[in-house]
């Protein structure tokens, strides 16, 4: 059950919850999921340090607790505070989100066909978790896509984000700190400035419908 | 010894279904602060329908007599090939998902037949709505069971049942996944809110009941409070083995018995307790819930492929 197997189980445990960020119905409640993803991505980078015994991935599972489960969320949840309630950022996405399941899991497969072909430095058992956190990368812009609220599209790229740290560590273990704080920093400042952007837009116009933001200028 | 097990568990089902669904009405009253009628009112209108004498519409054909007895049939059949007491089927030949799918589709194709050879207008329509949902659900209980075929790497539910209970079935996420698309396509089987409301509104929702009178509409209403048993059963005999007698002695059996009874108690709790909080959908967005289904099973599949 440890090992590589466990790895494997906490990347589709990554999926189960990235998914329940796209569904979820309130901003509130997408911000809470996606703290939830984030503790799953510390338990991965965490079971990847404990079996391929890099000790930088341990410090890379505290920094990723400290800025992903924590502070982001709080950000975006702060943000959703500042919005307010007249500015709709609950509105329904585009699609029937139920929809976006089957979605998912098509984009899983295919993420897996791609890198079936790949030789994995760390081991070939990890391999479903490659697939996984590829997959990220298209439910962050299956995210995007189907939502209308642009304070739900910043989840996608938050997903997005998640995705790539994970492939990181799998095709890196051994990288050293600096790498870790750029991405961390990097996940941090864009979701500050995408939530100052929002919070601008929500006091200009009054909406978050990116269907009603397209004539934004200067 | 098998066999004697499952006549048992086929009488059992059949004496218990409407228990359990004079319970589950029972439950939705108790919630809508009511008294309600007893929990045995089923049996009390059984035993009323099969003194009354039968009255047929006229016109209808062979299609509409026939529908009742291989519509109960059909189901007394499933229950007595589940692996309900043991992990192993008692009669392995009916412990088929082909099958159980089979058995599961013929009562709701005769229902749907009975519903065109009826005279009445409403009865087309309440068939067609059964026919949407097995289209909309039908397809998703496949797919759940054909993971559990490759990853158990057979097609009888008894071995599938004992590779969950020693936890050997293979790509665990998986399996566990398949077990929550299992549940929510059992649940829309079974018939309940938000999906349906068996009782209510005969003419529309199960169409043909209108047209039945008698002996006909007793088999009948067994039939759909038995099938509601029988689907709970499937669910708990795959994915909830745990309990079940792994040897055939007489005394794990009737342990065996009694742990499945608990477990479908739960299960029909845990739907009573959804089906009154939540409220009916039109059935024209009923795709719009079994696309989340198809979603979690093809998930299954995907995790399945992957090996995780």
């Amino acid at each position: 059950m440890f090992g590589y197997p466990l790895v494997n189980v906490l990347g589709a445990c990554l999926i189960i919850t990235s998914m329940m960020v796209v569904l979820a119905r309130t901003g509130r409640a997408a911000a809470c999921l996606y703290s939830l993803q984030s503790l799953v991505l510390v338990g991965v980078l965490a079971s990847l340090g404990a079996v391929t015994g890099s000790t930088e991935l341990f410090t890379w599972s505290a920094t990723a607790f400290a800025t992903k489960v924590v502070l982001v969320p709080a950000i975006l949840l702060y943000t959703l505070k500042k919005i307010g309630s007249d500015a709709q950022a609950d509105l329904p996405p585009r699609m029937n989100p139920m929809k976006s399941v089957a979605l998912v899991a098509v984009e899983v497969f295919v993420c897996f066909v791609v890198v079936s072909g790949i030789d994995l430095p760390t081991a070939d058992a990890a391999l479903p978790t490659l697939a996984v956190s590829l997959a990220h990368f298209f439910i962050g812009l299956t995210c995007i896509v189907i939502q209308r609220s642009i304070f739900k599209q910043i989840f996608g790229y938050c997903l997005m984000e998640n995705g790539s740290h994970v492939t990181l560590a799998l095709l890196a273990p051994q990288a050293p700190e600096l790498v870790e704080i750029g991405v961390a920093t990097d996940a941090i400042f864009a979701v500050i400035i995408l939530a100052v952007l929002v919070c601008r837009m929500a006091r200009y116009t009054h909406t978050l419908d990116a269907d009603d933001l397209c004539e934004l200028k200067g | 010894m098998s066999i004697v097990v499952a006549l048992l568990q086929a009488v059992l089902l059949v004496a218990l279904a409407p228990l359990v669904s004079g319970i589950a009405r029972k439950i939705r009253a108790k919630m809508h602060a009511r008294e309600g009628a007893s929990a045995l009112q089923d049996y009390y209108d059984l035993a009323k329908l099969w003194h009354r004498c039968e009255v047929r519409e006229g016109g209808s054909g062979l299609v509409s007599r026939a529908m009742p007895p291989v519509f109960l049939g059909c189901f007394i059949l499933i229950a007595a090939g589940l692996p309900l007491a043991m992990q192993a089927c008692p009669i392995p030949i009916l412990g088929d998902i082909i099958t159980i799918l089979y058995l599961m589709a013929l009562p709701r194709f005769m229902f749907s037949l009975a519903s065109i050879d009826s005279a009445g207008s409403y009865t087309a329509i309440g068939g067609i709505r059964e026919l949407l949902v097995g289209v909309l659900v039908e397809p998703s209980l496949m797919l759940v069971l054909f993971v559990m075929a490759v990853a158990v790497g057979s097609t009888n539910v008894g071995i599938m049942a004992n590779a969950v209970a020693t936890l050997q079935a293979y790509p665990m996420v998986a399996v566990v996944v398949a077990a929550v698309a299992c549940a929510m396509a059992c649940y829309i089987e079974m018939g309940k809110l938000p999906f349906d409301l068996a009782e209510a509104e005969q003419e529309i929702q199960e169409g043909p009941l209108a047209a039945y009178s008698g002996p006909s509409l007793a088999m009948l209403k067994l039939g759909v409070s038995l099938k509601q048993l029988v689907v709970a059963s499937l669910f708990v005999a795959i994915f909830v083995p745990f309990g079940a007698a792994a040897a055939a002695g007489p005394l794990d059996i009737l342990i065996g018995f009694i742990v499945y009874l608990v477990k479908v108690l739960v299960v029909f709790l845990l739907a009573s307790v959804i089906e009154n909080s939540v409220m009916r959908v039109r059935y024209k967005l009923l795709g719009r819930y079994t696309w989340f289904v198809v979603g979690i099973a093809s998930l299954s599949l995907v995790f399945l492929v992957i090996g995780i």
